[in-house]
């Protein structure tokens, strides 16, 4: 057993906190947020040439070759930014599909926009009936011929609108709440019959509501194979969960931390409020509960990387309590901050917007709870 | 002790009812004009347009169960919107403290809703710790007015107040709680510089008003110069009494648990999920208890004039259930909740359950924060003496 960073993990640590630090002051930050795309393409460009849309992608086919641990050290340092570019989307999970389930020749064809940044992709899998069940899929795809007729409706599609294609779920067989006759496919975002419509989400970031209506995919887009979907969907939500939970240890951090800072600078009744033992109590309390956080955010993702989804329990713990604790932390941190704490000025309630997003990604803490204990 | 309402009650419930139902809001008609007239219609029952003032000031004379009765039926029906600012919080000021000429002037006004009011209260450096507050209050030599020079922060609605009631240092030597003066400040005159903050949510109801030697006519002073600390305190306490909001955290509850049911989860609904249904119900105890609390601190007050330090433990607890119901909205509303402005489809309550969640994290920070309201009932409930301070 070693936590250690190898000297290639300190080094890409080091440059994405570089990175950061250059471009993701809130101010610049809400720029972006500010704009049509709400990212930055000039960021997602360097991204690309940093080689981080490679992460995960084997050395043979062009990538770094690295794994969950490697993705973790990344999104810990955007959690410090809120970083806006659609990484998770379109890598973590994108990419990741594609890797995992594509043809030689598909990937061939999609491999170099996506390590260059001019391919984006987005992964559409949640419906409105599911509530957070993965499995409880009603959009569907019959053959026809050579190609999968679609039609449906995904919701919450993170970077949808952007996106150049889709990584959708469909149930090809079986009822709706059946493991098996799950299919993946990728579907081109220009197909005629789709329908994507974009919005902001809380937490300044993109999302998109996602119809099709008899959308043709030619059975060459499959991901993995015909009705046995569910695994690599799993797979793929596994990794989305580590990567939001180590976005969300990454704002964890600053909350607790600026409210430590904030409470020795602000004076009231003629003593820092860090004088005040029941804040100084509720600061340890939110520090104690970040360490937890990142224990067991550093105990799944080793785990997944040695043992996939025989790990998965622990992933159920991990994801209720990122849910439950970024919200604590959240809470307490503009709690202590007084009425600052609740103005769009300072950071922490960007930080505690996003920590609230995160919960409801993937399955929200209470859910968590419940498969764990199953 | 008994718990059944007596015949007086419930006739007094049908009465209420009947006049809640008979004057609700129609379609299509006129918001401002129903609003003014309902506030007449209910004057001419009685009072019970300013249900909280005392009789001698035109209020209905009710006894703590009709006041529990109206909240709990106001509260469920619509009402026309309504601000704490002159009606709850300057009133009782005005009542107790201030002039026949200044009441004669200012109540009327406020009771027939014809100005808003603001409170400038906070400073930057005067946030729990109010009597800390800086802005400058100079009587001319002459006696006739003030110059007042400062800066308050968080003035809720000073963008659209008429009035605000403001605290003054006119006194810079002895004790910080001596030498604060109540003034009456005209907002539309120069001098006044009101600036939006904006909260978490992108909301503007906060503001920041900058106060640069603005005139103040000495007849708008309540009460003595330097005296003001006990006014403004007994204000507060109305103000913590408003805050609880019991009735509405019932009506809200309800109102989530039918919502709740129309969320599907496989072949149940949300509502059958044992987690959500646990947290519910635990909120359910929790209003069980605190509707009694309300009601115990109401009889014993009965008569009484300020509320005392019983307000801080509604306060504390009233907010504190009303966050979590809002929690609770948020998760009910699944992903759903994370989005921001028109969403095509998913629930329809998942709108607006984040910016209200957002909002409410703001109810244990204004009236009086919930760490400093502890401190208020360790001293003066239990009479804990602390060492230092
Ligand atoms: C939405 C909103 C609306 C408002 N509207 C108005 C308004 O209309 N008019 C007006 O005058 N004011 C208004 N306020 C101001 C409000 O009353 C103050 O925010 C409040 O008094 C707290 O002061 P502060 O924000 O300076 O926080 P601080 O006093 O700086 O407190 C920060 C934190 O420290 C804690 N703390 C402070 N002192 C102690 C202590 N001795 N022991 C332990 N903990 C302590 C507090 O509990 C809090 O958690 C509003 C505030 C908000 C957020």
């Amino acid at each position: 057993m070693n936590f250690e960073l190898s000297q290639e993990q300190q080094l890409i640590q080091d440059s994405v906190a570089r990175f950061i630090d250059d471009k993701y002051a809130l101010e610049a930050r809400q720029k972006l947020v500010a704009t049509k795309t709400g990212f930055s393409t000039d960021h997602w460009s360097t991204m690309a040439e940093l080689g981080w849309l490679g992460l995960t992608v084997p050395e043979s086919l062009g990538g770094f070759g690295g794994d969950q641990v490697d993705t973790m050290l990344v999104m810990e340092q955007f959690g410090k930014g809120l970083v806006l570019e659609p990484f998770v989307a379109s890598t973590v999970l994108g990419t990741r599909a594609v890797i995992l389930g594509a043809t030689q020749q598909l990937k061939a064809e999609l491999l170099p926009g996506l390590l260059d940044g001019s391919r984006q992709l987005a992964f559409a899998y949640a419906e409105e009936q599911a509530h957070f069940d993965l499995e409880d899929i009603v959009t569907h795809a019959k053959i026809d011929g050579t190609d999968f007729i679609l039609n449906g409706h995904k919701s919450m599609v993170q970077h949808g609108a952007s996106a150049t294609q889709l990584v959708v779920s469909a149930r090809t067989s079986g009822g709706q709440a059946d493991t098996a006759g799950i299919t993946l496919m990728l579907v081109d975002a220009d197909s005629d019959g789709i329908k994507i419509a974009g919005f902001p989400t809380v937490d300044g970031q993109q999302a998109a509501e996602v119809t099709f209506d008899n959308v043709r995919v030619p059975k060459s887009r499959l991901l993995g194979s015909v009705d046995e979907g569910f695994d690599l969907l799993m797979q793929l939500v596994v990794d989305g969960i580590l990567a939001v939970s180590a976005e969300a240890v990454g704002a964890m951090e600053v909350l607790y931390k600026d409210t430590v800072t904030y409470t020795q600078q602000r004076e009231q009744f003629g003593h820092a409020l860090s004088e005040f033992q029941v804040l100084q109590h509720r600061m340890v309390d939110m520090f104690m509960e970040y360490e937890q956080a990142k224990s067991l955010l550093y105990r799944a993702t080793l785990e997944v990387a040695q043992s996939g989804l025989g790990a998965l329990r622990t992933v159920h713990a991990l994801k209720h309590f990122i849910g439950k604790i970024g919200i604590m932390i959240g809470e307490n941190a503009v709690q202590l901050h007084g009425g600052m704490g609740v103005t769009e000025e300072l950071r922490i309630g960007h930080y505690f917007k996003r920590l609230l997003v995160i919960d409801a990604l993937f399955g929200n803490s209470d859910f968590h709870l419940q498969k764990f204990a199953a | 002790m008994d718990i059944d309402l007596s015949s007086e009650d419930l006739a007094f419930r049908d009465e209420v009812k009947e006049f809640l139902d008979s004057n609700a809001y129609k379609n299509g008609e006129d918001y401002n004009a129903w609003r003014l007239n309902w506030f007449k219609l209910a004057r001419e029952k009685g009072g019970w347009d300013v249900p909280k003032w005392p009789v001698t000031f035109g209020g209905p004379g009710w006894t703590p169960t009709q006041h529990y009765i109206w909240e709990q039926q106001t509260a469920a029906a619509q009402i026309p919107w309504d601000l704490p600012f002159g009606l709850s919080m300057l009133a009782p000021v005005l009542m107790n403290y201030a002039s026949k000429e200044q009441q004669d002037r200012f109540l009327p006004d406020i009771r027939e809703r014809k100005v808003n009011w603001c409170q400038g209260y906070s400073e930057p450096g005067a946030g729990s710790d109010l009597a800390n507050l800086k802005t400058k209050a100079v009587l001319a030599d002459d006696g006739s007015h003030y110059t007042v020079t400062g800066t308050k922060i968080w003035t809720t609605l000073a963008h659209i107040a008429d009035w605000m009631f403001c605290l003054v240092r006119t006194n810079d030597s002895g004790k910080k709680q001596t030498g604060i003066t109540f003034l009456l400040i005209p907002m539309k005159q120069d001098g006044i510089e009101v600036k939006p903050i904006i909260t978490l949510g992108g909301a503007h109801s906060v503001n920041m008003v900058y106060l640069n030697e603005v005139k103040v006519p000495v007849e708008n002073r309540i009460g003595e110069q330097d005296k003001a600390w006990t006014y403004a305190k007994g204000l507060l306490q109305h103000e913590r009494t408003g805050l609880a909001g019991i009735s509405r955290s019932i009506v809200a509850l309800e109102k989530l648990k039918k919502q709740a049911m129309t969320v599907k989860r496989g072949n149940a609904t949300l509502m059958d999920d044992p987690a959500f249904r646990a947290k519910v119900a635990e909120l359910e105890v929790d209003l069980l208890a605190v509707e009694f609390t309300e009601l115990r601190s109401l009889a014993a007050a009965a008569g009484g004039s300020d509320p005392g330090p019983e307000s801080s433990i509604l306060k504390l607890k009233g907010t504190e259930i009303q966050q979590r119901v809002q929690k609770l909205t948020v998760e009910a509303g699944g992903i759903y909740s994370a989005a921001w402005g028109a969403l095509p489809v998913g629930h329809k309550f998942a709108k607006g359950g984040m910016s209200g969640y957002l909002a409410s994290r703001a109810y244990t920070i204004y009236g009086g924060a919930s760490e400093v309201q502890k401190d208020v009932i360790a001293k003066n409930v239990l009479g804990i003496k602390k060492s230092s301070s």
